[in-house]
């Protein structure tokens, strides 16, 4: 067995890929997929499974994701190096973004891309949304249970937790 | 923007505990609770630079929550506020969740687990939508905004364009219409 070595190279790519995962992390799924799958180091079945799980965990979904894949390949030290190559990086470019962005905050041409952008940025979220809901959907009970859940959010202070349990009650009852 | 200069600088432990429940309550994305726990629980920011702020991080690589908790922390302390934030974010969630989830996978074939899993993701996926439509709200009124909001949905989620296609098309058109725009 050459374990150390495989989390290795496994953590180099998820490195590269973090650094340019531009609008966010799942756009660079097809790319693990591939990387990960090719190598034998974990199959369709449970690349999908992996996905599913990090999905409903609480938590950092991505990088939950990419560490059962590190645990696979090469045990908890696997999983804590796939951990650190997928947030290290836009941890440190945030930053410095950040404070880029804070210093010219006040200049017209910032404000009025600011303001530009802003609408782009909520289209993006809601389909983000749709997305997950069409992939969850599996007749009108699941669409319903969405629905429900987006027009509570709208409209109440419900607690999000009293949503959620509401719909794994649902689905856990066989009502979907 | 409103008062930046605060009296009390926010405690590191703060820091830590508010994204420590953002993680923890993220179920399907923490973008849900980011909003709830900094905007309506801490107000550490509005509603209005909130949406800026993932703006930016959505602009950049990585995970955006991830981001956010990154800015929320730098705005308030720093790089060390930027450090205690992401600790509380990733420290304990990923071990719980490692554990929990490495478990699950062995029974993942049950069919009441799949269930439950499929109703949890179906109500995720609702509460995403509604902080969406939330964010939308103080633009209602202004039609180029939804528009453009508009369009980026669609790009996405009917024409299943790759996102940095939908940023690169629809960035100079909100700048534009921005630029238009009269107060």
């Amino acid at each position: 067995m050459n374990d150390l070595p495989a989390s290795l190279v496994l953590a180099a790519h998820l490195l590269l890929l973090s650094s340019l995962s531009f609008g966010g992390f799942p756009t660079v799924l097809p790319d693990v997929h591939a990387f990960a799958v090719s190598r034998g180091w974990v199959t369709d079945q449970e690349f999908a499974d992996f996905f599913a799980i990090s999905q409903v965990t609480p938590g950092p979904n991505m990088i939950l994701m990419m560490s059962f894949i590190g645990l696979k390949v090469g045990g908890v030290p696997g999983a804590i190096a796939s951990a650190l190559a997928t947030f290290g990086p836009p941890c440190t470019m945030y930053y410095l973004a950040y404070h880029l962005w804070e210093r010219f905050h006040d200049r017209p041409w910032q404000r009025i891309a600011r303001r530009g952008l802003v609408p782009l940025t909520i289209g993006l979220v809601i389909a983000g949304g749709y997305i997950m809901a069409s992939s969850a959907a599996l007749g009108w009970q699941s669409v319903a249970v969405t629905a429900a859940a987006a027009a509570l959010m709208l409209w109440s202070r419900l607690n999000p937790l009293w949503i959620l349990a509401l719909g794994g009650a649902v689905g856990g009852v066989g009502m979907l | 923007m409103l008062d930046r200069a605060s009296s009390d600088p926010v405690p590191l432990s703060a820091l830590f505990g508010a994204f420590l429940k953002v993680s923890l309550c993220g179920f399907g994305g923490g973008l849900v609770w980011a909003r709830r726990v900094v905007v309506e629980q801490r107000r550490w920011m509005g509603e209005q630079e909130f949406a800026e702020t993932l703006t930016l991080c959505q602009l950049m690589p990585g995970p955006n929550i991830v981001g956010i908790t990154v800015c929320v922390g730098a705005k308030l302390r720093g790089a060390i506020g930027a450090i205690a934030a992401v600790s509380g974010f990733i420290i304990l969630p990923w071990t719980v969740g490692l554990a929990i989830g490495g478990l699950v996978l062995q029974h993942a074939d049950a069919t009441v687990l799949r269930n439950i899993l499929g109703g949890l993701s179906a109500a995720a996926a609702g509460l995403l939508i509604g902080t969406g439509l939330r964010l939308l709200r103080p633009h209602r009124s202004r039609w180029p905004r939804l528009l453009v909001a508009g369009l980026a949905f669609g790009g996405l989620a009917f024409a299943r364009l790759p996102l940095p296609v939908v940023l690169l098309a629809l960035a100079p058109i909100g700048i534009a219409v921005a630029s238009k725009e009269r107060f």
